[in-house]
């Protein structure tokens, strides 16, 4: 048997893991002794590896490139000569006619990796000419980096992961750890063992509550009134570090003015939290000698997302935790890469190494590393923009990488409208997908497992990963597919190895210049910044309290609360919000396809609800029921439990029957453009026939599965001579 | 002393993992791509309530109800656990009615005979379905080794020793505190 290190593709804990493979298939995987996972690996860790195999059970994997050439027509297998020329000639006519800023790419935070993510903006920005691409972070962190990037200047987890086990006291906000970071909630319990305080706020009993010394269940959409009377405790109590406050931040007076009408009186209307709770929290925090902010998608996925990171920056800040170990804000990343895309500048704002695209010296550097006259100094298209931009026209043509947005955008409906406006589509992945069902061209990449490449962990630290296999079929690396196309539009790009990519991005890129692939041998992680050789990288940032920002001090900020934007109202009574479950991973293409966590969870998914809201409605737990939204309406099933809060249901957004999606709001954060899946008004609805119902359910379900096989099944069978 | 597994409730965060490991521990080689809704039955179970998260299975009791309720004598003490004989089981659930755990359980695999190098199908053959603790399996109870938080730990002898005089200790701390 051998064994090829990899570092787990599902979650931004970074765990290393040893694939096992028997006769060039995977047939296991094991834990190794990683920097962050230190010898554990969860669920999808050891058992979601066999989607590299190919089992078909939601959706084939990918073996050709696929055209065609029109929209109604099916899709046939073509050549990679024929694929790359098509797309090369259809982008230029489409940036001839319509100017370069009339197309839009996508990196993947998925398990492609950095060097692929460095290549994909390198072509957006050299070849076609604008700083439209972007990736995933839009829909979940966005809203941590913009917020984050004001008030201390990085957007990035402050500590390390390991740093989390030796904190006093974790302040766990809307951030459901145990399903998103298994191998993170065993660093939280571990430093309960050691003694510290765990105050968890969230409207669910989430594993995490249940563990806690104090949980704040405050109501759905209510977190700005909660951080700033958090605030107010801090300030009005004398709890917070006044030499700290003088000497490292900056904006204390207005900050102080617009929390303090938030006493935790005014605050209980809006959260409904005893007004005591919210003082408790706080004395807590505050009496920690050392104290770390977790968060996740329960704070960025609102439209006042970035207010609410900006709010708890300043706790930080208000008691001195930040700028030595063990503290610190730590906004933690959900896809496995999504601090890679981001470091790797898949944003319309950004170069690699978070360089703004609109500082004149800094684009001078990369064109003249790029062999360009000039680069786009426009800040570029967002994802959620997308649909928009297609409707109107202003976006023709897209090229999509390793993403699924046709499952994964809120309002599912404006986003098939939005591909269906576009002139010109590709999609590159490995998995038919549902989004691939729009596109014009298909290319098929190699899928992690059967590439090598670099990985960030939510925690700035880089490693390595191996190939573990070959690929089969007449599929090609990301990066390979990308500088192919590039030299067909005339721009001649070839690398020889993964390695020669990052090493011409860590000459671009002073944060990242140190990590070398040598450092990062074996189980190596390096933290960036590193800025030497010599340097082992920075566990934690802001060291000796400088922020990076202009002045070096970190900023105060306060806003006031708004109230979510979707209106419940008789009709749709309930708040819907989107969650994520431990076993299935983003749009579920990779593990709705490994045969264990397909055991575990399968079509329609969970509409969790209340009992007494389920009694209400006549519902009993396990049946199907209809969810209705002023958008869409699908069936799911109902898992009565008294986890859930009233008022409020909560369903997991991977399913393509159960799509939570086809009910969220396109209403977004006004700065990071990150939409509001937390909090959409719904109905729902018992079904009387529950025989009817569950044949509904598959028959769908086989029918959705069906259209995507029968689409490459088709393909492949009219041109053998590529298959 | 029988050695079984036991489970943190404080620790545990319902992932299943453990149910996994299980079902792989026991699929006689097929590996993950042989399971499937209809055919996974792990012997140990994440239980999950308004209030608890944590999981469930065999206790090797030292006085098995199940081993006094069986009437064809299929459950038997051995290696320091409760061990099912299978050929012996009838599938008449006096077990599963017995354990006051709920950890028992009966159900039918498909029964086979090898004659003269063929394989012939005999129906269905029930089977009491609990926790062997993975006797036979060279590292030991295959959820122990991955819970991702450490909130399964094998108790033996040894281990119960060291629980017990922790305990001890502790309270004799706290009697202590109550005296000064
Ligand atoms: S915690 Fe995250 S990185 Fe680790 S094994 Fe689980 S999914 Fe993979
Ligand atoms: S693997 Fe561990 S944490 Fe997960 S359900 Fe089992 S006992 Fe609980
Ligand atoms: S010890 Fe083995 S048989 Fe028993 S519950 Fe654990 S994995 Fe299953």
């Amino acid at each position: 048997m051998e064994k090829h290190m990899a570092v787990c593709p599902y979650c931004g804990t970074g765990c290393k893991l040893n694939l096992l493979v028997e006769g060039g298939k995977v047939v296991g995987a094991e834990p190794l002794n990683g920097v962050t996972n230190e010898g554990e690996l969860c669920l999808k860790g050891y058992f979601g590896y066999d989607f590299i195999n190919d089992t078909k059970i939601l959706t084939p994997r990918l073996r050709n490139p696929m055209l065609r050439r029109s929209r109604d027509a099916a899709f046939e297998a073509v050549s990679w000569d024929e694929a790359i020329q098509y797309a090369a000639t259809k982008l230029s006519a489409i940036k001839a006619k319509y100017g370069p800023d009339s197309i839009m790419t996508t990196g993947s935070s998925r398990g492609t990796g950095n060097e692929t993510n460095y290549v994909m903006q390198k072509f957006t920005r050299a070849v076609l000419g604008t700083n439209n691409v972007d990736n995933c972070a839009r829909v979940c962190h966005g809203p941590s980096v913009a917020g984050l990037q004001v008030t201390l200047g990085n957007g990035a987890m402050s500590n390390s992961i390991p740093e989390i086990e030796h904190t006093k006291c974790v302040l766990v906000f809307g951030y459901n750890v145990a399903d998103s970071h298994p191998v993170i909630a065993k660093r939280i319990i571990k430093a309960k063992e050691r003694g510290a305080k765990i105050i968890v706020c969230d409207p669910r009993k989430i594993e995490t509550a249940r563990l806690a010394d104090l949980w704040l269940p405050l109501n759905n959409g209510s977190n700005m009134a909660l951080v700033n009377a958090f605030a107010n405790v801090l300030i009005n109590e004398g709890l917070y570090d006044k030499e700290y406050v003088a000497n490292h931040t900056e904006g204390f007076d207005e900050y102080k003015a617009i929390v303090d009408k938030y006493t935790p009186e005014y605050a209980e209307a809006i959260t409904g939290l005893p007004a005591e709770d919210i003082r408790e929290a706080m004395r807590i925090y505050a009496a920690a000698p050392s104290a770390t902010i977790l968060w996740g998608m329960g704070v960025t996925q609102w439209g006042q997302g970035v207010d609410v990171v900006k709010g708890l920056s300043g706790l930080a800040l208000l008691t001195g935790n930040l700028g030595r170990p063990n503290v610190g804000v730590g906004p933690v990343r959900g896809q496995n890469n999504v601090q890679g895309s981001c470091d790797m500048g898949v944003l319309p704002t950004e170069f690699p190494g978070y360089q703004k695209v609109t500082d004149p010296e800094v684009r001078a550097k990369f064109a003249k590393a790029w062999g360009v006259e000039s680069l786009p100094d426009q800040i570029g298209f967002r994802l959620t923009d997308v649909p928009h931009l297609a409707e109107t026209g202003k976006l023709k043509a897209m090229y999509v990488m390793g993403e699924d947005p046709a499952q994964t955008e809120p309002d599912l409906a404006l986003v098939r409208k939005g591909f269906e406006a576009m002139e010109f589509v590709i999609v590159q992945d490995i998995f038919m997908t549902k989004t691939a069902m729009f596109a014009d061209l298909i290319l098929p990449a190699t899928s992690w497992g059967e590439h090598e490449g670099v990985f960030s962990a939510a925690d700035r630290s880089f490693q390595r990963f191996t190939k573990a296999v070959d690929a089969k079929g007449d599929v090609k690396h990301d990066w390979e597919i990308i500088s192919l196309l590039a030299t067909a539009m005339g721009y001649p790009m070839h690398y020889d190895n993964t390695k020669q990519i990052w090493d011409e991005l860590r000459e671009l890129c002073p944060i990242f210049y140190g990590v070398t692939y040598e450092k990062m041998e074996g189980l190596g992680a390096v933290p960036w910044p590193c800025r030497d050789l010599d340097s082992a990288g920075s566990k934690y940032l802001y060291e000796g309290n400088v922020f990076q920002r202009p002045g070096g001090k970190g900023l105060l900020f306060a806003t006031e609360w708004r109230p979510p934007r979707d209106q419940l109202t008789e009709e749709f009574p309930l708040i819907l919000c989107t969650v994520r479950e431990v076993g299935h991973y983003s749009c579920r293409s990779m593990t709705g396809n490994c045969a264990a966590l397909q055991t575990l969870a399968d079509e329609p998914g969970y509409v969790t609800i209340n009992p007494k809201d389920a009694k209400a409605l006549g519902i009993r737990d396990q049946e199907l029921v209809w969810v209705s939204s002023r958008r869409g309406k699908v069936i799911s099933r109902a898992s009565v439990t008294d986890r859930t809060n009233k008022g409020a249901v909560y369903m997991t957004y991977q399913w393509w029957i159960g799509a939570c999606n086809e009910l969220t709001i396109h209403a977004v954060d006004p700065i990071a453009k990150t939409p509001e899946y937390k909090y959409a008004a719904v109905r729902v609805e018992a079904i009387a026939d529950q025989v009817w119902a569950e044949n509904h359910v598959q028959q769908e379900y086989a029918k959705l599965k069906g259209g995507l096989s029968n689409a490459v099944a088709r393909a492949t069978k009219k041109a053998p001579a590529y298959a | 002393m029988n050695r079984f597994v036991t489970a943190n409730p404080s620790k545990c965060i319902g992932c299943r993992t453990c149910e996994v490991a299980c079902a792989l521990a026991h699929s006689d080689g097929a590996g993950v791509e042989g399971l499937a809704p209809d055919t996974f039955k792990p012997r140990i179970r994440m239980v999950r309530t308004a209030d608890v998260s944590t999981a469930v299975m065999c206790h090797h009791c030292e006085d098995a109800p199940c081993v006094n309720a069986c009437p064809n004598n299929a459950i038997v003490y051995r290696q320091n656990s409760v061990q099912v004989e299978q050929e012996r089981c009838l599938g008449c659930k006096n077990c599963v009615l017995a354990c006051p755990f709920g950890v028992m359980d009966v159900v039918t695999v498909p029964a086979v005979r090898q004659f003269a190098g063929m394989t012939m199908s005999l129906g269905v053959k029930a089977q009491a379905h609990k926790c062997d603790l993975c006797v036979g399996r060279d590292a030991g109870p295959a959820c122990v080794s991955v819970c991702p938080t450490n909130a399964l730990t094998l108790m033996d002898r040894e281990a119960m020793d060291e629980t017990l005089r922790r305990r001890r200790e502790r309270a004799a701390l706290e009697a202590a505190e109550v005296a000064a």
